[in-house]
């Protein structure tokens, strides 16, 4: 009976409403939940004076006057983009901008954001208060510090009250979206820029003193882009909201989606290259390649997605990829030997999506999608970098490991999807194939493979291949993240249960489609938590990149600040700055796949 | 139903079916898991439009037999010819029948992250190459067939028992089959959901549909079926008209499984 009247609770959302927990007073509460026998008073208190003595260790550390915070405050651009230069700037912004304005484009068009009551948003102002009241007090600060602190905490404790109280109660209780929250947050930090003295610090080699350090507001090439940045995304906001009025939806998605896909090679292309770029190249030889792949590759298989087609379709797929592989044995423009591979996939592929005229265009469609992403990608790896950059790299810091980070993770979320596929499939020789790959891969360490790629590999391509320390590196890791990727992905696959296959196989469905429409998304939504996990985990590893002689973020913390003349073992500070980055990031990402869990889990029992 | 064949409560057993054309034709189909012999020279030949129910004991191999015929399980002796092709271990013969094979599992198993329009359009627009309106607009007349066009974008997990295998039968029957397959259809269901979907069984059954129930409901069995297959240990024991099975049966072994249910 039970089930049948929770079925029909989810069926219609009417009836009458559950009662409300008792709300109790925070006397009986406390008693309830800490106080309730002799051991939980005592875990309490114990947990309580342990709490206080790491949090007054952490202060004290943090606002000890020997601390050279300002080590920090001076080099922010060495550790965000180290020496990337200065008249070159403002393609790093235009990065930054061409993500922000996705970001926000995208949160409209997909209804992000929440709406919170006031009364939650006036409580949550009340306890971060609280919260800076405690600051002030367990802090060393001097008498006068600890009275601007309180007073800062009663202003926000005078804000949250005021909001509680004009958040009305019951059927008319106000509520706030929160990305109000977020952009009016966002703004009072960009204004801060422009009023609160945080000190104009910079960093400057070329100088005597090399340090600037003058009181005021922060410079004008920090505060003026972060505004225009603010601006941008509230902009862009506003715009998404027209599209997703004004243009149909799924398309519109389809489109941002595609656009975020490409925006990893295209901004890495932006910041990367030089204005001096040698276009002859690209437009003598790249482009025409190009061309023709797109030309041949069309009519071929617009040809093999004809249902009539049938056997001769699958030797021509054969020859192609045997093709592809003898390409190989002789010297020929890399360009050339992948597109191949390419394209004999797809002929592979193309009996299972064969069908009537739309299915085929959108299939050549697609095919012209992938090879476009894939030249450009071979483009931007085998041409070496022209920006000229003291050091020899390009550009470093933050940057960097966020550039590696999301190249690896979208490099190899396919390969090591395929890999778990090849490994749970019936044919012996991918099974065999990926298992020793998986294994072998998984039983050497990543610095090995790092290594290898940045010095053995560049010694073994053939001759007028160049690829770029940074691309070697990047090929290297994203075999490694794929090789643990597989098996993250594997499992899921293996929790997809033998009924949904068989359910799939009843209804007529080729391998290919069962495993498309059915078993992956099955199989990835279970192992989001550990592909996460995966994902967080290639993030703070690239941190190993230093050992290859990349100045990340961590190295430059490390090694870089604390070795500068003017801020002699600044380590411990800088190195308590970069985990907070990493952490901020992390914590995100892990926010993220909480709510794409509950999103997916929407027709889960 | 706008169907011609006869719509009184028993019509299906009056119906002369011999000069039908044979849908399903086994001949001596046996199936060995390791040494345990699930099916022994099963043979049987099933009719357009005919209605067979399988009865027998939990083991008697009837869900093996059944699964057998679109290939879920592969038998290793014998053969079996669905609508002229011979299953053998030839894809596209296995893809072409399982295409005019419809089946419905005893634990519905529709996809749980797809809605229950997706669930049903998803085969005849990938399998079917039909176009996506056509394929949506067939769905909803489906589910209207089957009683529930109002949960179409609802998830599985949203619908009751009964409510979700009369959608994994609507998303077989979008397949437009020749042949329909239930394996225990209403075993895994609370009793006052059972009726609802035998209800949509039943009406499939008068349009014409052929159609091979495997099932412990001997009123479905009663009412509906044209012929009755009793199976123990791999094995037919007896066939006939659910009168001839129901009043006089002939073997003792079906005597006494008879008198154990009823």
């Amino acid at each position: 009976m039970s089930e049948l009247s929770s079925a029909a609770a989810a069926a219609n959302v009417s009836g009458a409403a559950p009662p409300e927990a008792p709300k109790l007073p925070p006397r009986q509460w406390a008693k309830e939940n800490l106080f309730s026998s002799p051991f939980s008073s005592f875990l309490t208190i114990a947990t309580s004076m342990v709490l206080l003595v790491i949090s007054r260790a952490l202060l004290g550390f943090i606002f000890n006057p020997i601390r050279q915070w300002n080590s920090t405050a001076t080099n922010m651009q060495l550790f965000f983009t180290r020496a990337y230069p200065d008249e070159q700037y403002v393609r790093v912004w235009s990065s930054l901008a061409a993500i922000i304005i996705l970001t926000s484009v995208s949160m409209a068009v997909w209804r992000a954001g929440s709406s919170i009551p006031l009364s939650r948003l006036g409580r949550k102002l009340l306890a971060g208060a609280v919260l800076l009241v405690l600051l002030a007090l367990l802090a060393p600060f001097s008498a006068s510090a600890t009275i601007q602190w309180t007073l800062v905490a009663v202003c926000v404790a005078a804000i949250g009250e005021g909001i509680r109280r004009s958040a009305g109660k019951g059927e008319d209780e106000r509520s706030v979206s929160s990305l109000t929250v977020l952009v009016v947050t966002l703004a009072g930090l960009v204004a801060s820029l422009w009023v609160v003295p945080f000190g104009h610090h910079t960093y400057i080699p070329s100088r005597q003193p090399r340090v600037l350090a003058e009181s005021g507001t922060v410079a004008l090439t920090t505060k003026l882009p972060w505004t225009i940045m603010l601006l941008i995304a509230v902009a862009a906001y506003l715009v998404g909201r027209v599209i997703r009025e004004r243009l149909p939806l799924n398309p519109t998605r389809v489109t941002l989606l595609v656009l975020w896909l490409l925006a990893p090679p295209v901004l890495i292309y932006l910041v990367l290259r030089d204005p001096s770029f040698d276009m002859g190249h690209v437009v003598s030889t790249d482009l025409p390649i190009f061309a023709a792949y797109a030309v041949g590759g069309s009519l071929l298989l617009s040809w093999l997605t004809r249902p009539s087609t049938g056997e001769a379709g699958r030797i021509v797929a054969v020859v192609i990829l045997i093709a592809g592989f003898c390409t190989f044995l002789t010297p020929m423009r890399m360009v050339v030997r992948l597109d191949m591979l390419l394209l004999a996939v797809f002929a592979l592929a193309a009996p299972t999506f064969a069908g009537g005229p739309r299915n085929r265009k959108r299939y050549v469609l697609g095919w012209l999608g992938v090879l476009g992403v894939m030249s450009w990608l071979i483009t931007a790896i085998n041409t070496p970098s022209t920006v000229s950059v003291p050091g020899g790299f390009f550009i470093g810091g933050f940057s960097i490991t966020l550039m590696v980070a999301v190249l690896t993770l979208v490099l190899s979320f396919p390969l090591g999807i395929a890999l778990a596929l090849a490994r749970t499939s019936t044919m012996p020789i991918f099974r065999l194939l990926a298992t020793w790959f998986i294994e072998f891969v998984r039983g050497v360490p990543l610095i090995t493979i790092l290594i290898f790629f940045s010095i053995m590999v560049p010694l073994f391509l053939p001759r007028g291949m160049h690829l770029g320390e940074v691309a070697a590196v990047v090929i290297g890791y994203v075999l490694f993240s794929a090789a643990y990727l597989a098996e993250n992905v594997r499992g899921g696959l293996q929790s997809v249960t033998r009924g949904q296959h068989e359910a799939a196989e009843a209804v007529g469905m080729t391998t290919a489609q069962k495993t498309l429409f059915i078993v992956l998304p099955q199989g990835l939504r279970v192992a989001i938590p550990p592909l996460v996990g995966h994902c967080i985990g290639v993030f703070k590893e690239t941190s190993l990149l230093a050992i290859i002689g990349v100045f990340d973020v961590l190295y430059i913390g490390r090694i870089v600040i604390p070795g500068q003349t003017e801020f002699m073992g600044s380590t411990k500070e800088n190195l308590l700055f970069v985990s907070v980055i990493y952490w901020v990031f992390a914590y995100q990402m892990s926010k993220a796949s909480q709510r794409l869990e509950e999103r997916t889990g929407l027709g889960e029992r | 139903m706008t169907d011609t064949t006869p719509t009184e409560p028993d019509g299906g057993q009056t119906r002369d079916l011999s000069a039908a054309r044979d849908m399903i034709v086994c001949e001596n189909v046996s199936k060995w898991y390791g040494d345990f012999q699930a099916l022994e020279q099963v043979s049987a030949t099933i009719k357009e439009q005919e209605v067979v129910v399988v009865l027998g004991p939990s083991g008697s191999g009837k869900s093996t037999w059944i699964r057998c015929i679109n290939h879920l399980e592969v038998h290793q002796e014998g053969r079996i010819i669905v609508d002229d092709v011979e299953l053998t271990n030839d894809l596209r013969n296995i893809e072409q029948v399982r295409s005019e094979v419809g089946m419905v599992f005893q634990q519905f198993n529709l996809f749980p992250h797809l809605t229950v329009r997706d669930n049903v359009t998803l085969a005849p627009i990938w399998v079917r190459k039909k176009p996506r309106a056509e394929a949506e607009a067939e769905a909803t007349a489906l589910l209207e067939r089957v009683g529930i066009p109002e949960q179409a974008d609802k998830y599985p997990g949203q619908l009751s028992g009964g409510q979700q295998q009369r959608v994994a039968i609507a998303r077989a029957l979008a397949m437009e089959p020749k042949i329909m397959l239930f394996d225990e259809p209403t075993s895994a269901l609370d009793p006052e959901m059972i009726k609802e979907v035998l209800d949509v069984m039943k009406t499939l059954a008068l349009s014409g549909m052929t159609m091979m129930v495997v099932t412990h409901e001997m009123g479905f069995a009663k009412e509906v079926a044209d012929r009755i297959i009793f199976m123990e240990g791999g094995q037919i024991v007896e066939q006939g008209t659910p009168q001839h099975f129901f009043e006089n049966p002939t073997e003792d072994r079906t005597k006494l499984f008879l008198s154990q249910i009823l």
